[in-house]
């Protein structure tokens, strides 16, 4: 026989209890919602301070304190450290509004100095091996240009111009020809002025009256016409050399050529410029990992 | 056959039985659980204590010693042993000195001092570490002759009071002052005894030679130095840095009292 009030009661205990726990559910969500508990933020150990919850180690603190007075920590008064603690939640907060500004991407400064760390970073391990002699020399034989001495020079450019009114009628290949002619007479000993009367050359006024560094003359007289010049000797004449404004004749009045130095007169200079050398690989290294890494999108077409 | 059933005593009892030792398992657990917390927590204020103890005195507190040593012990072989070997007796050949002397490069060898090498490393390019200079390669630059190192080498020698010879290191001893040369007071000190704060080591005692020939200086003012050690502040945390720190001072100490 079926108990009726019993299976009543079961059946009320089944909506009772999932009701009270919704209730308590709701309650305490409630609570939870609306009522703010203040949370009790302590300073982790090891730390002095906590500023925006970036902390400060009291090493840190401890050191600066005795850097900044000049004397051990524990001998330095309350006074000190109270003013050291407050110069670096200082800085911190300096520190954190600059992150907060987005300095790396707005100041060119500040990407200087995160590139430039970042670099350094990259050739540490590099900087703790020293180079050996045979490197250095090494070093010094595949880069012997970079230590040869500076050449110098004095030359005069004669110009026999093609084309414009002065030569319109003048063509390349007869400019050439009297070129020929005239750096056989002056070759033979005519003097200059005379050949130059004759033929009608002129100083073409590129190159400088007295003696200069080859740098400068080659900035002068231009790519075509140093080489030629670059390889005479004192008192020598160029084969004509046919440039965008005529035809020109080379005469060296005075040359220095560069001279390789010593190895053992420019150690120091081989030492700083290996040890770039391999801090350089190392920063290419790091960046081609970087780049390897990275997600790069270039423009297509790319921007002339 | 069949069984007689069990008569209603004995079912009694076997329930009861079995209630006991539900009751008694879940004590035993309880205690367990109990005893394993207090040592996590104890653990745990052995750790807040490490960073929060003043650290000129924590050594002396033997109960905290001991916890930093035990801790620390895996942490140095598991971190430190690749260099500065697992005697702590260093190695030459990668820069790593001697951690089981009383002879500091950096610092005072305090556990404050100790505890920043580690922190920030040497020459690692964090912004707080040991960087002042560099042992300059002498030799490789050309600022030395290989002759002019020797004498210096042989001045050294006598300085740690081992044999050298006698007019070499005269010569070497001019060297060592020449502001235009060596100059190597600049940073030893006239007296050469050091310079922690450069990391200058005392060149008066005789721990840095393995042999008489002073090939060690030989190499060390020819080629130069630049050790480097890692900083551990972003691998570990501070209390295990801190355990670490007394790890080092402690196998000083020791080195030093014997």
């Amino acid at each position: 026989m079926i108990d009726w009030t019993r299976e009543l009661r079961g059946s009320h205990r089944s909506v009772v209890l999932p009701a009270i726990g919704m209730i308590v559910g709701l309650a305490l969500g409630g609570f939870g919602m609306f009522h703010t508990v203040p949370q009790a933020i302590t300073v982790p150990p090891g730390y002095i301070a906590l500023v925006n919850q970036k902390g400060i180690l009291a090493t840190d603190f401890m050191s600066q304190t005795a850097a900044a007075t000049g004397k051990p920590f524990a001998q330095t008064t309350p006074a000190e450290r109270n003013k050291t603690l407050q110069e670096m939640i200082d800085e911190e907060l300096l520190v954190q509004r600059g992150v907060l500004l987005d300095l790396p991407e707005t100041t060119t400064e500040v990407r200087d100095v995160m590139t430039a760390a970042v670099n350094a970073q990259a050739d540490t391990a590099s900087k703790s091996t020293p180079p050996t002699d045979e490197q250095l020399q090494a070093y010094y034989d595949a880069h012997r240009a970079r230590y040869s001495t500076t050449g110098t020079m004095q030359v005069r450019d004669l110009l026999l111009r093609v084309g414009g009114y002065q030569n319109a009628n003048q063509s390349t290949a007869q400019a050439q020809a009297d070129a020929q002619d005239a750096l056989y007479r002056l070759r033979a000993g005519v003097p200059i002025t005379q050949v130059m009367q004759h033929f009608g050359l002129v100083d073409s006024g590129r190159a400088d009256a007295e003696e200069v560094l080859d740098f400068a003359a080659k900035l002068h007289l231009g790519a075509k016409l140093f080489p030629a010049a670059a390889a005479l000797s004192d008192g020598e004449i160029s084969e004509p050399v046919v440039d965008g404004d005529g035809v020109h004749l080379l005469l060296m009045q005075r040359r220095q050529t560069p001279r390789a130095a010593d190895f053992a007169n420019v150690r120091p200079k081989v030492y700083s410029d290996y040890v770039e050398s391999v801090a350089k690989r190392a920063q290419n290294q790091e960046l081609s990992i970087l780049r390897r890494d990275a997600q790069i999108l270039i423009a297509s077409p790319p921007p002339p | 056959m069949i069984a007689p059933p069990p008569s209603p005593k004995s079912v009694r009892s076997g329930a009861k039985r079995r209630i006991f030792a539900a009751i008694a398992l879940v004590i035993a657990l309880l205690l367990v659980a109990g005893l394993l917390l207090q040592h996590h927590l104890w653990r745990r204020q052995q750790w807040n204590r490490l960073l929060t103890a003043d650290s000129a005195r924590m050594t002396q507190d033997r109960q905290l010693a001991a916890f930093a040593l035990a801790e620390a012990k895996p942490l140095y072989l598991a971190h430190c042993s690749g260099c500065h070997a697992a005697d702590m007796k260093g190695d030459r050949g990668k820069g790593a000195p001697n951690l089981a002397d009383a002879h500091w490069l950096f610092g005072d060898g305090s556990v404050f001092e100790i505890e920043r090498t580690i922190l920030y490393g040497v020459r690692s390019e964090h912004g707080k570490s040991r960087n002042v200079t560099d042992m300059p390669a002498f030799g490789l630059t050309g600022r030395l002759s290989a002759a002019e190192i020797r004498n210096l080498v042989q001045y050294l020698l006598k300085l740690s009071g081992r044999p050298h010879d006698v007019q070499a290191a005269a010569e070497g001893r001019s060297l060592y002052f020449d502001v235009a040369k060596a100059n190597c007071a600049d940073c030893h000190g006239e007296s050469a005894q050091g310079n922690s704060n450069y990391g200058a080591p005392d060149l008066t005692i005789d721990v840095w030679h393995d042999s008489d020939d002073g090939r060690v200086f030989y190499d060390a003012i020819y080629s130069g130095q630049h050790r480097i050690m890692p900083g551990w502040i972003d691998v570990l945390p501070l209390a295990q840095i801190r355990a670490l720190a007394i790890y080092v001072y402690i196998a000083a100490r020791g080195a030093s009292n014997d």
